[in-house]
């Protein structure tokens, strides 16, 4: 597979501020890669550099082998951006939304016309298609909007799709024809940027994932790489202004992470067993609110990725 | 991998067709705001002279015309721009994957056509209420229009993108106040200092407002090469500092 975005050793400071630092990535055709990390993680200054909004302070980035520093106009035409802010559609119906872009991505009026249509139907928006986007919010709500600002990203096949938040406001069955979709522009051959905060969705959907925090890559891989596929997680829910007992649990503890009352704990398969009766002992003696078991998922090991010394509130404890 | 870009022309129809649909439903209400204003200029003006003779109610009325233009590109078009700017229109449409000229281009476009009716409406009540001798001189007027509009929105747009939103919001009413009540459009440089006057040679607003004049009422006023000069160089630094503004990364 041809690399559609190739990030190399990125750097871009706001004065003091290095809001990305030694940023490496690649994002190949038909693939999904997510860019996860909390607000401020240097997200949204990635993909600014991306589209051509920024200029990098160092490093290089090349869409569709073409480099956005040097060609920034060619570069932007390899490249469609959905971005977190509504699209201004305002006096459009969806369908015409989704033909205009269409048709700045060089399809023809009657392909433009039908990749409208098909999105429409494929994102189930199709009672609303020909209602038009009024100022300040009225005529469509906030997750057509935001759906049809998908459409107008997708529409055309870019070489390379951004996508910042798509499912922001999008209702749960939307949700998933959203995912549907996304999997399906990669299967047609674009390479597809997802950023989001949103570990758990992103989860379902992405091939790769790369954990920013603090502009820094903290972690990248499949997310079967990431998750570590034969561990458990144990959930602790801490009584209120309860000791912290997850120190003293008789089983070999992979990674601990803290986030507030909340301890997880990604331990072996084999010691199950021995950690719910701990767990429930505890729990009998009011030294635990409650705990749940269950497979390891990425949310642990992005919350363990990001969970930093910076961070008061959240303390990771490495692998035994 | 294919380059699935779009002819300039094609791409440039598009964004047309795409502002248009944005402001389509603001158009109505900005002829009526416009004919209000026409009326509050024409008629209000001249409540303030008491006993207006035929030759001060001809210079008001032909002034009329640039206030419309002038309070349209410096007032309207900033405000839109700066709230494009608030709400991540400007990013996106920056974004695009079209020559970022033609944005402004078609932007520019768009207030033309707001623009347009301003002139007619603004010379209807001049006509109605002090039934003016007009003598056209179309070629003229439509070019010193045309020119007025453009240098007052590009202008408008460079304050815009060069302040900061709220900022650029703030100075777009200034400007209106400017040009309504310290600029010899509507009445004659004449009763202004010298220095002022001397100061209005070389600001857009009265050689656009002498031009747009001589086309409405030739017969009258004349036209200055200097004043055409002065507005084409306004006109110029404008759509500079706008394109730039587009171009430009951060």
């Amino acid at each position: 597979m041809t690399a559609v975005l190739e990030v190399s050793r990125l750097t871009r400071r706001f004065g003091a501020v290095v809001a990305n630092d030694d940023v490496s990535l690649r994002v190949r055709s038909g693939e999904v890669v997510g860019l996860l990390g909390h607000n401020g993680a240097g997200k949204t200054t990635l993909v600014s550099q991306v589209v051509g909004l920024l200029r990098p302070d160092a490093g290089r980035i090349t869409v569709a082998g073409v480099d956005t520093v040097a060609r920034p106009a060619a570069a932007r035409r390899m490249v469609a951006l959905q971005p977190q802010a509504h699209v201004p559609i305002d006096g459009l119906t969806p369908t015409a939304a989704i033909r205009v872009a269409a048709r700045l991505r060089g399809l023809d009026a009657a392909r433009a016309r039908e990749a409208a249509r098909r999105l429409v139907a494929d994102l189930d928006i199709e009672a609303w298609a020909e209602r038009r986007a009024l100022p300040e919010g009225r005529g469509l709500s906030g997750g057509v909007r935001r759906l049809v600002g998908f459409a107008m990203a997708v529409v055309g096949g870019a070489p390379l799709v951004i996508l910042d938040e798509p499912s922001n406001d999008v209702d749960a069955v939307r949700r998933r024809a959203l995912w549907a979709a996304v999997r399906r522009v990669a299967d047609q051959g674009s390479g597809v940027l997802l950023v989001t905060h949103n570990v758990v969705e992103a989860e379902r959907v992405v091939d790769e994932l790369v954990v920013l925090d603090a502009g820094r890559v903290v972690a990248a891989g499949t997310p079967a790489r990431l998750r570590g596929d034969d561990g458990l997680r144990l959930e602790l829910h801490l009584a209120p202004d309860g000791p912290d007992p997850s120190d003293a649990v008789p089983v070999p503890v992979r990674r601990r992470v803290r986030s507030g009352r909340r301890v997880l704990l990604t331990i072996p398969p084999d010691a199950a067993a021995a950690a719910v009766s701990w767990a429930a002992s505890h729990r009998e003696r009011g030294g635990l609110d409650g705990y749940a078991l269950a497979p390891a998922t990425l949310e642990d090991a992005y919350l363990a990725a990001t969970a930093g010394p910076r961070s008061e509130a959240d303390e990771v404890v490495g692998g035994v | 991998m294919s380059d699935p870009s779009l002819g300039p022309w094609a791409a440039y129809r598009t964004l047309l067709s795409w502002q248009l649909a944005q402001i389509g439903g603001l158009l109505p209400l900005i002829v009526v705001v416009q004919a209000l204003l026409a009326v509050g200029i024409v008629i209000g003006f001249g409540l303030l002279i008491p006993s207006i003779d035929p030759s001060t109610a001809m210079f008001l009325a032909t002034g009329a015309p640039t206030v419309l233009l002038l309070t349209v590109g410096l007032a309207i078009v900033p405000q839109g721009v700066a709230r494009a700017r608030l709400d991540g229109t400007f990013t996106y449409m920056r974004a695009l994957p079209v020559a970022r000229p033609l944005l402004f281009l078609a932007d520019l476009t768009v207030w033309v056509v707001v623009c347009v009716p301003a002139v007619g409406v603004a010379v209807l009540v001049g006509w109605l209420r002090y039934d003016l001798e007009l003598s056209f001189r179309w070629p003229l007027l439509v070019g010193a229009a045309l020119l007025v509009t453009v240098t007052a929105t590009a202008v408008g747009y460079a304050v815009a993108v060069v302040l900061r939103p709220v900022l650029a919001q703030l100075v777009s009413q200034v400007l209106v106040f400017f040009v309504l009540l310290f600029s010899p459009v509507t009445f004659p440089a004449g009763r202004l200092p010298d220095w002022f006057r001397a100061l209005h040679d070389v600001l857009p607003v009265r050689p656009g407002a002498d031009l747009l004049r001589a086309g409405l009422a030739s017969e009258v006023y004349e036209a200055g090469g200097r004043d055409l000069v002065v507005l084409l160089c306004w006109c110029a630094v404008g759509v500079a500092i706008s394109l730039r503004a587009l171009v430009r990364r951060e």
